[in-house]
């Protein structure tokens, strides 16, 4: 195997695999044999996660156990974003009292919707006349069912016991039986298992000391992957009758969940991290300056970014390169505002399928409004700067380093300098000081070529009277602007690289560890292979055994399971 | 109302007679000197960290004489009501003995936990313990329904510098209406309403909360050790919960300052220095209060992000970007735009004393029992410098901390205006902060 190694930018660079690191897999699961050849590495993964449920994917568990008609209340704790991923961060994060008190009124609330008049009959098929008498069958019958998919397993026996004898000291106490499974229910809701994602661990008969995911926890890493969503009910039933285990199995699952509709759920999810959508929440630009801007507006183009990627990863099966040059997308009226284009959303329930012509200077996502406007730090104007490095980190992976902390920008950004008039020559400054150069040569050029778009996405030739310059080079290849840019982008090696490794720490939950580079670059070369069709890279990575290996050197005492 | 007295009225609380005291509470509640209540506890101490980015210029925030006898300057004035309440830190610095910079984040995080944070930058970070008011809180917010209170005025949650060692940041309230029915919805017990009479909801939820510790051993085997201490952090969180929900199930003691507010109306966040004065005014409302009615003694507020986005409306560019743009000027010799923010800033921080100060508590006023630490991120923004980090201290915590002077550092570390709070406050610390910034020496000018 040839030793793969960081690149300079500290993207993992591609992996030539070769045939001896190909291993073939034997699993015995419940007395069934079943073979998989797998031509890819299985090397040294890295530690199993304990993840916290993002607000979406607890208002998803929410919705898909017990229906859209059930609310979810309070307040999240703000989500951390590390190495690149909120998923990764979501790995480091803790609840606070604060978050924990949100979570205890949220379990409160929401058991209190289930368990109500209106709403329980759809929950329970037992006990609706048990008044004030503890029906113990129904109450265990129910804290079974619902126990399980909140904690993506099963109760174990001293869990249920617990929530049984809650509930039935609750309804001793408000001679209320609906009360007391409405605690048990808060209990559930309240409790760590639930709030998130812990993964358990097993030895792995067909490595000698090594360790894989047990098949709940691999049905839920396999869930969150495709949906963004806890495992339904046939998933968990495929974890608790191992069928997960097999080939078959295993493909046939993630096989239901991609032709799922909340599959595309799960692509919206990746992709709102991956490119840092998060920071849409309350993002705002002057309207003094952008009067086109509103909360609208805003919304939009993050759903225009979003419905773009959908219907060409997921409807067309596309090239996900093509994602940089695409001149399809779908517009709004409030976006059609913004190119001077009439929307007619009448026949398209708001949203009418467009493509830019050819001879317009739009095409890709980085000429999408989102891209343009996803700067929180400046609302009354561009910066080249934050949009390279957006750029180079979102999409290419690389990482920029911070800039040093006694620099003086006076000369760099004078707005009012007669002399420097356009971004360009006020950033030229930085070239001239050589702690700054370095940098500002990795992020100023694609930034620049950017500069015809205005912090809300609309085209301009102008700055300040003066005509902008949008050409540069990117990895040592001229480009006379944003369109030939977005060209040498989608032909570049990082971006599908980078796509590669966002999808498998996304799945993962971490930054890869040195002993799965050789699986890394055996996705990249199946991604290729596959035409960078990017439902095929998140199949293999779904049913790649890497995707179940866990290492144990990261844990002091190997994390074991409950059941 | 002359003829009440505190039998009387006690009296009447006692035989569960719906008596609804009036506001303010009666001086009958309090001992003779008007500095304790009646049945001995002293008045609380309140401590609480506000917060604003990106700096100062240091000849026109720094009195020139120290001691007493001391007059603010231009971006100071705005506190000379409160003179005799405040104490001015100069000279103390941020000791980076050979970390980095971390721009926006080493000053702040040095002067809060007493640690130069190793991992951060442009005013987001890890800190490498937790910071001063979680370990106030941890002393003086057990007894509270809230251990503290964290606000923000410009909207977003994660602008916060209360953190726990680690990652973890206190989140912001960023919303009075949502404050509002935190601190005063159904669950809040008016303390002077004399009716009070436990909630069987909220025994239940002590129950349902009780029951999820009860999994905690099986759970905590199950995780590996290096998760282990984050589901540690869930269990002494839920504690926590419970702790509050205990402290609901006893009768509030009396506050005789506590007026319960109106339910604001809503506010929409913003940026513009327009949109975040009003939040913090409309905040500091509910957050005063909140002190007053005994709900909280710890507070944290956070007029704005180290990297600070505060803008004029209408203008293409933030504060932090001003700091680093403007060009000095040259007659002047500071930078016309950014100083504008930094003047007023200390005109809001001034607007949370008078609302402290108007608020009576025994002989003196709310402000007189509490000790409010403001602080920013860096001396001069523009080349984030951290000599002279500024720092004031407003209130004397009950008459154990001499206010009124200015104290000069001499380049000592700033975790030595921490570790003296700490010591005022009655925390048995003798030491604080670590590295460079570790120091054992109280500023004892003002004990």
């Amino acid at each position: 195997m040839n030793i793969s190694h960081i690149s300079k930018r500290g993207r993992l660079s591609r992996i030539a695999i070769v045939a001896g690191a190909a291993v073939s897999l034997f699993f015995t699961v419940g007395g069934i044999s079943a073979v998989k050849a797998v031509d890819e590495p299985v090397a040294q993964a890295g530690p199993a996660t304990f993840r916290r449920l993002s607000e979406d994917q607890y208002k998803r568990s929410i919705t898909q156990i017990f229906g859209p008609e059930i609310t979810v209340p309070g307040r999240f704790e703000p989500p951390v974003r590390e190495e690149g991923l909120l998923a990764i961060g979501a790995s480091h994060v803790i609840v606070t009292p604060a978050g924990l008190e949100q979570y205890a009124i949220r379990g409160r609330e929401i058991s209190a919707q289930v368990l109500s008049e209106d709403h329980r009959s759809a929950y329970l098929q037992c006990g609706q006349q048990a008044g004030a008498t503890f029906d113990s069958a129904c109450a265990r019958q129910f804290f079974g069912k619902y126990g399980r998919m909140l904690f993506r397993r099963p109760l174990t026996d001293k869990e249920m016991a617990t929530t049984l004898g809650l509930a039935e000291k609750t309804t001793k106490t408000t001679s209320d039986f609906h009360r007391g499974l409405g605690a048990g229910l808060n209990s559930l809701l309240v409790s760590p298992a639930f709030v998130f994602r812990m993964e358990t661990v097993e030895s792995d008969p067909s490595r000698a000391d090594a360790l894989r995911l047990d098949t709940y926890s691999l049905a839920t890493r396999i869930s969150f992957l495709l949906w963004d969503a806890p495992p339904d009910e046939e998933l968990l039933n495929a974890a608790a009758d191992g069928s997960l285990r097999t080939n078959e199995g295993l493909e046939r699952q993630v096989d239901r969940l991609m032709a799922s509709p909340r599959f595309e759920q799960g692509v919206r999810a990746f992709f709102i991290d991956m490119f840092g959508y998060d920071q849409f929440d309350g993002l705002t630009k002057d309207s003094a300056i952008f009067p086109i801007f509103n909360p609208q507006l805003r919304d939009d183009a993050e759903e225009q970014t979003l419905r773009t990627i959908v219907d060409l990863l997921v409807t067309q099966k596309g090239d996900y390169r093509d994602l940089f040059t695409t001149r399809k997308t779908f517009l709004s009226r409030s976006l059609g505002a913004l190119y001077g284009v009439r929307v007619d959303q009448r026949a398209f329930g708001g949203w009418m399928p467009y493509e830019f012509p050819a001879e317009t200077p739009h095409a890709g996502l980085l000429t999408l409004p989102a891209f343009l406007m996803l700067d929180p730090s400046h609302e009354g104007r561009s910066s080249p700067t934050i949009r390279g490095k957006l750029v180079r980190e979102s999409l290419l992976c690389e990482k920029v380093p911070a800039p040093p902390a006694n620099v003086n920008f006076t000369l760099v950004q004078d707005t009012n300098d007669p002399v420097h008039k356009t971004a360009r020559k006020r950033l030229s400054a930085h070239n001239e000081s050589p702690a700054c150069a370095g940098c500002h040569r990795i992020t100023d050029p694609i930034g620049l070529a950017l500069e015809n778009y205005t912090p809300v996405g609309a085209y301009r030739s102008h700055e300040n009277g003066e005509l902008i310059d949008p050409s540069g080079t990117f990895d040592g290849k001229p480009y006379g602007n944003a369109m030939e840019l977005t060209k040498l982008l989608r032909d570049s090696e990082g971006a599908p690289a980078c796509v590669v490794q966002r999808v498998v720490e996304y799945g993962v939950g971490r930054t890869l560890s040195s002993g799965e580079e050789a699986w890394l670059g055996a996705l990249s070369q199946s991604f290729a292979q596959e035409g960078f069709r990017f439902p095929a890279l998140l199949r293999q990575v779904a049913t790649s055994p890497a995707f179940q290996a866990v290492s144990s050197p990261a844990l002091s005492s190997p994390a074991i399971a409950l059941r | 109302m002359t003829d009440w007295n505190r039998r009387k009225v006690l009296k009447g609380v006692l035989n569960g007679a719906a008596v609804t005291v009036a506001i303010p509470i009666l001086d009958c509640f309090l001992d003779g000197n008007g500095e304790a209540l009646a049945a001995g506890a002293p008045l609380p101490t309140r401590f609480g960290t506000w917060f604003w980015g990106c700096g100062i210029n240091d000849k026109r925030f720094y009195p020139d004489k120290l001691g007493t006898d001391f007059e603010f300057k231009e971006e100071t004035k705005a506190l000379d009501p409160f003179k005799k309440k405040i104490t001015v830190f100069s000279g103390y610095n941020a000791i980076l003995d050979g970390q980095p910079n971390l721009t926006h984040w080493s000053g702040i995080m040095a002067a809060l936990s007493g640690t130069v944070p190793s991992k951060g930058g442009n005013g987001v970070g890890t800190a490498l313990a937790s910071t001063l008011d979680c370990l106030v809180a941890d002393h003086i917010g057990k007894g509270t329904r809230f251990k503290s209170i964290q606000t923000a005025c410009t909207g977003q949650s994660n602008v916060s510098y209360s953190m726990l060692a680690g990652n973890t940041v206190n989140p912001s309230e960023v919303d009075p209406v949502s404050l509002y029915k935190r601190l005063f919805g159904p669950a809040f017990q008016d303390p002077n309403s004399g009716d009070f009479k436990p909630d069987p909801n909220v025994m239940l939820q002590q129950s349902v909360l009780s029951s999820v510790k009860d999994g905690r051993d099986d759970l905590m085997r199950s995780v590996g050790s290096s998760d282990r201490a984050r589901l540690d952090q869930y269990f002494t969180s839920l504690r926590q919960v419970e702790q509050q929900l205990a402290v609901q199930l006893e009768p509030p003691a009396p506050a005789e300052a506590c007026v319960v507010p109106k339910a604001p109306e809503a506010l929409e966040p913003g940026t513009t220095w327009e949109d975040a004065t009003m939040m913090h005014d409309k905040l500091t409302d509910l957050l005063v209060m909140a002190l007053a009615c005994n709900q909280t003694r710890v507070f944290h507020m956070a007029l704005s992000a180290a990297v600070s986005n505060l803008r004029k409306a209408g203008q293409s560019v933030a504060l932090h970007e001003l700091t680093h743009e403007e060009p000095i000027d040259a007659k002047l010799g500071y930078q016309i735009e950014t100083t504008y923010f930094l003047e007023q800033s200390m005109d809001v921080f001034a607007s949370l004393l008078k609302k402290m100060e108007a608020v009576k508590e025994g002989n003196g006023t709310l402000l007189d029992h509490s000790l409010i630490l403001a602080l920013s991120e860096s001396n001069l923004a523009k080349f984030h410098t951290l000599e002279s980090l500024p720092m004031i201290v407003a209130g004397s915590a009950g008459g154990r901390w001499k206010s009124g002077q200015h104290i000069n550092g001499k380049g000592d570390t700033v975790a030595r205006v921490g570790l003296t709070v700490q010591q005022s406050l009655g925390m048995p610390v003798g030491s604080w902060g670590s590295g460079a910034n570790a120091t054992s020496r109280t500023i004892t000018e003002v004990l």
